[in-house]
């Protein structure tokens, strides 16, 4: 008998995108839940912090690790075996579950963002008909995580590093949000497979004035999302103690540190994804698929896909962590005119020139080389003006206040008192 | 009972012992934690019933949005150091409970005796689901679409049948936030001019700089 719980299970599983339940579907999730997700991609983090270390040493004229085994390359796990074995301390009066559980929203939120990005064809662990708002969606939990953090430390450190933190992360999903948009307008669909299809036939989204704003826009946001220098003010060492992390030690901050670089790889992956094709090689080049017998070339492309996607995600890591070692942090009230002043007019204004590049290359349906020259034409026309005004609009209202007014007034100084000089 | 079902009864008394904490527990963050759970059931429920759309959309506002100025709320208006307990006075529990009572008798009847809207009969009558066409050669019916581009048709929605709706949504939403806006910076015009006053006032009293230099240093370390 047809009951409603059987239609529902028919519907459930038979949903959207076709998913057929084989055992091959069971073997792919297993091996994206149980070898994927808790072994390849921390992995993959610990040995971007090593990267990390080595790459801010050599800017600073430094060699990095080089003493726990060749290269210094085993120095991951000597500091995960340091996390792990250290005491777990919580402070007396702190609220001990939220304590607990703040890290692991983070930590939740950052896997959660990595779960629908399209590592290659038929490689992204889910295919959800609503990637971008669940995207949205999850990385919205963060900024919660984060302020439970700093709320369950009972140290008015921490609890106001947690609120510049939400401050922070907060104003920033705004133009980060905003500059999706266009992506979300061209590929007609909130799937980011779809997106990674329709990459593959119109060229690489970043490839047009439009999408550079929005991939510039994003990646902006997106280092000021993951509280990268120089957006690290919540949890700057010399600001103030660590914010929100103060009180967490040994596998409690090991648990933030993993979040935070998770991070940093998600937000390159969605990068990547989203405005530079994926894994195609070739801006305007399709791949082909079907060139030396099916299984077999299908699993070749794959292989080439993962390995360009991943040759990309490298270098925008590398990307941040160049920007950390030589851009110095932003202050609280510049970080947050920043968001509000110059990224989301940018923002909206790019949305509305990426109609125009829609009606110019997209719609036609197929990609022609002169309707992308006329497109990168008329777009360029209408976003340089917009961009030079945005920022001429900001220059000239800053400009009209009186200097000295962002600090207090002081009243006339007496010679020979250091403190008070600060105020003029 | 099939596996479904099985995930289904998980779900809800997951939700339903969310649901208790919330309003059980003594520590009011702890009881916005609950809440945040709860708002996650919900979203597992929407994403039961093939509305994956309308699962993010509750988490990205619940969660994202609501449970935050709830903290926010919960920590400006709380003694911060401490977590006093919340509880109700005695004299009100009796009539709590019943008008309790009366909101779950209104809220049982209007599910389980629905008349069904239009054409539709009430879902207590319908025991097979309409299928969603799922195989790729079928045409797209109204319910597939709605099914598999929920956002497009979300989309449509909003701007042909519901324009006026959400135009108007959208205006308030912009008063309210001109009008914080506008609170926000009268309140902030106001003790500034007195700050600079008061400092001034005491600077010409008394002729110890030293004492008025750390005084001007606090305070601006308040401003900040």
């Amino acid at each position: 008998m047809n009951t409603v719980w059987d239609d529902l299970a028919g519907g459930l599983w038979g949903q959207t995108q076709a998913v057929e339940l084989g055992w091959g579907t069971g073997i792919r999730w297993a091996l994206w839940l149980l070898v994927a997700f808790p072994v390849v991609f921390p992995l993959i983090v610990a040995y971007m912090v090593w990267l990390e270390r080595k790459v801010a040493a050599r800017f600073q004229d430094r060699i990095g690790p080089n003493r726990v085994g060749p290269l210094g390359l085993l120095q991951p796990i000597a500091d995960l075996l340091k996390l792990l074995t250290k005491e777990d301390l919580v402070p007396r009066t702190a609220d001990r579950w939220v304590h607990l559980a703040a890290p692991v929203m983070v930590l939740v939120s950052a896997f959660l963002v990595i779960a629908v990005i399209p590592f290659a064809v038929n490689m992204a662990p889910v295919n959800l008909p609503s990637g971008m708002v669940y995207l949205i969606a999850v990385s919205s939990i963060s900024p919660l995580g984060i302020f439970l953090a700093g709320w369950s430390s009972r140290n008015k450190y921490s609890l106001l590093g947690a609120m510049r933190a939400v401050a922070q992360l907060v104003s920033y999903e705004v133009p980060q949000v905003l500059s999706t948009i266009p992506i979300v307008l061209w590929a007609g669909s909130l799937s980011l497979v779809t997106v990674f299809e329709r990459q593959r036939e119109f060229g690489w989204f970043i490839a047009s004035p439009p999408g550079l704003l929005a991939f510039l826009i994003l990646l902006v946001s997106g280092i000021a999302e993951v509280n990268r220098t120089p957006f690290d003010l919540p949890e700057a060492e010399s600001e103030i103690i660590a914010g929100y992390h103060t009180e967490y030690s040994g596998m409690r901050f090991g648990l933030f540190f993993l979040a935070e670089y998770l991070s940093v790889f998600a937000i390159s992956c969605l990068g990547t994804a989203l405005f530079l094709g994926g894994g195609t090689p070739i801006p305007f080049v399709d791949f082909p698929t079907n060139f030396l017998g099916e299984a077999f070339s299908y699993v070749l492309v794959d292989i080439i896909l993962i390995a360009v996607f991943f040759a990309k995600v490298v270098f925008f890591i590398f990307l941040m962590f160049w920007i950390r070692a030589t851009l110095p942090r932003l202050r609280v009230d510049r970080l947050m005119n920043f968001a509000w002043k110059y990224l989301v007019p940018l923002s909206i204004i790019n949305v509305m020139v990426a109609g125009v590049w829609y009606e110019i290359v997209i719609r036609p349906g197929s990609l022609t080389v002169w309707n992308w020259f006329r497109g990168t034409f008329w777009t360029a026309l209408l976003l340089v003006p917009a961009i030079v005004f945005v920022f001429w609009a900001n220059r000239r209202e800053t400009a009209r206040e009186p200097l000295g007014t962002e600090w207090p007034t002081v009243g006339p100084v007496h010679p020979g008192f250091g403190l008070r000089s600060v105020g003029r | 009972m099939i596996v479904i079902q099985v995930v289904f009864m998980v779900i809800a008394g997951l939700g339903l012992a969310a649901a208790l904490g919330t309003i059980l527990a003594r520590n009011l963050v702890h009881a916005g934690l609950f809440l945040v759970a709860f708002f996650f059931t919900v979203a597992c429920l929407f994403v039961l019933l093939e509305a994956e759309f309308l699962a993010a959309l509750q988490v990205l506002v619940y969660i994202g949005a609501v449970a935050i100025l709830l903290m926010f709320g919960i920590m400006l208006t709380r003694n911060i150091q401490g977590d006093d307990p919340t509880s109700v006075p005695s004299s009100w529990r009796l009539p709590g409970l019943i008008a309790g009572l009366g909101v779950f008798l209104v809220l049982a009847c209007g599910i389980f005796y629905q008349k069904g809207i239009g054409s539709q009969l009430s879902w207590t009558t319908k025991d097979v689901r309409p299928t969603i066409s799922a195989a790729t050669g079928e045409a797209a019916t109204p319910r597939s679409r709605a099914v598999n581009e929920m956002g497009r048709v979300v989309g449509d929605e909003l701007m042909k049948r519901y324009v006026i709706a959400f135009e108007m949504a959208g205006l308030l939403l912009t008063a309210a936030l001109v009008g914080a806006i506008a609170i926000a910076h009268r309140e902030e015009a106001a003790p500034s001019a007195a700050r600079s006053g008061s400092a001034a006032g005491r600077q010409s009293a008394d002729g110890d700089p030293g004492r008025t230099g750390a005084l001007e240093v606090a305070s601006t370390a308040s401003t900040r």
